[in-house]
């Protein structure tokens, strides 16, 4: 983990100077070069290195994006996914989608690439910047690593959670169009399966799917909220309140262990994340 | 023998079936014999009447043997998801495998036919940036590595143009091209 997220910081600055490279050849219209030196003028070496790669796609992409909003935040696209990638696989119940992250990410992912390509067809390119445009594919790849296993992550409690999903309006608000499609025809599809493989060839009366007798679980898999999770508070927390005269009051960087319902609250509002 | 069985023994004996797979971490044979005598037994069991508390416990057996049925196809079908995730989502690969296909039970065969589809069609809203379905067990540490071919597979398209990959030799490539290949056995990583 660690050493993933050293080398995520290199992307990270890309990323903003990628922004502000934008941002800057937009407003004062600058040529490549321009905006070439106004990042070598930068001491961090990652910047410089990035921009090499960067200019071209700054120059062919469209100006009318809105980065605005990540650079005013504190922290990069990259560790926010991290993050939430992070809640995502220790959280037992499903968590709201971070839909616009995911995809500015994917854009990002997808012009990186490109210009890739462009730059790696360039004969005049030297030793050195061949190097660089490595650093970056190589980049590239670790940070769709994290974007797929995010989804995937998500795509397995979907799966697990499906019959649910479709019987639960709140839940559906959290997932994408996408994955209630997917909920919905994979719920669909369990369901035909168990009629086709046991369900039709039992009498009349036991061939349904939804029987609640006493002393058995029900047959639609929730989510378990009681489930244990550690939890790691990002800033001071407002109490949390575990029964009458149990109450627990979370200082920055206090990590605690407590069943999943009663930090929900805390986790959307990003007070905490889990680890 | 079979006289003295008691209800609920061949349920039994199916979630134990599950537990095995579990326990060896393998997919074993659809036990279609037992799921047709269970059937039976239900169909059976509907049908006795008897005097109340009698009924109450052909009824718990009824509905214990049901959720005993239902827990072993559900974890049939968990267990051929991890199996199809496993290779990358290459389902032909699972299919024309004779040794798992005689394991599969044809409702289980269109079960991961139709799972494929709706896989790919999620798959489809990414498919500008990434594959979802290639491998997130390990992060890359590598852009290229050495492989070497195990079992033909024919010309495959990388970033360096078509390579007819054949048994025997050895290739330096770039990871994200031939990634699904290793996952399905025709490439081993050469350390």
């Amino acid at each position: 983990m660690s050493r993933s997220s050293v080398s995520a910081m290199n992307w990270e600055a890309q990323f903003k100077s990628d922004t502000s490279t934008l941002i800057q050849s937009g407003k004062n219209g600058k040529s490549r070069t321009g905006a070439l030196a106004l990042d070598s003028d930068n001491e961090d070496q990652d910047i410089t290195m990035a921009s090499a790669s960067e200019s071209d796609s700054a120059r062919a992409r469209p100006v009318s994006v809105a980065p605005e909003l990540y650079i005013q935040d504190d922290e990069s696209p990259l560790s926010q996914l991290t993050k939430h990638w992070m809640n995502e696989r220790h959280a037992p119940d499903i968590l709201p989608a971070q839909e616009e992250l995911l995809a500015s990410l994917l854009d990002h992912i997808r012009r990186q690439s490109e210009a890739v390509q462009l730059l790696r067809g360039e004969p005049s390119a030297s030793e050195e910047e061949h190097i660089r445009i490595m650093l970056v594919q190589m980049e590239v790849e670790r940070v769709k690593f994290i974007v797929r296993s995010y989804v995937r992550t998500r795509l397995f409690k979907i799966e697990k959670f499906a019959r649910f999903i479709m019987t639960d309006a709140t839940i559906q608000t959290r997932i994408t169009t996408a994955e209630r499609a997917h909920a919905s025809r994979h719920a669909h599809l369990t369901d035909r399966h168990f009629h086709n493989s046991v369900l039709q060839s039992l009498p009349e009366t036991q061939s349904h799917l939804d029987d609640t007798p006493i002393f058995m679980p029900p047959m639609i898999t929730k989510p378990d909220e009681s489930r244990p999770v550690f939890v790691h508070a990002l800033r001071d927390c407002p109490p949390i309140r575990f029964h009458e005269d149990l109450t627990l009051e979370m200082k920055r960087g206090h990590i605690s262990l407590m069943p999943f319902s009663f930090i929900e609250q805390l986790l959307l509002r990003g007070y905490v994340e889990l680890i | 023998m079979a006289n003295t069985r008691q209800f609920g023994d061949l349920a039994t004996q199916l979630v134990m079936e599950s537990r095995r797979s579990t326990q060896t971490d393998a997919l074993l044979k659809y036990n279609d014999s037992l799921v047709r005598s269970l059937l039976r037994e239900q169909r059976r069991n509907e049908r006795i009447s008897g005097s109340p508390p009698a009924l109450l416990i052909i009824q718990t057996a009824v509905s214990r043997n049901k959720r005993c049925l239902l827990a072993y196809h559900s974890h049939r079908i968990d267990r051929l998801r991890d199996l199809y995730w496993a290779v990358g989502g290459a389902l032909p690969h699972i299919l024309n495998n004779q040794d798992t296909r005689s394991k599969l039970s044809p409702h289980e065969v269109d079960y991961l036919r139709q799972y494929n589809g709706s896989v790919m069609e999620f798959r489809s809203e990414f498919s500008h940036e990434l594959d979802i379905t290639a491998n997130i067990t390990n992060p890359p540490k590598d852009l290229h590595v050495l492989v070497h071919v195990v079992r033909d597979c024919g010309v495959i398209q990388t970033e360096l143009g078509s390579i007819n990959f054949q048994k025997g030799q050895r290739f330096m490539v770039r990871r994200a091209d031939i990634e699904h290949l290793i996952v399905q056995g025709y490439l081993e990583e050469v350390s």
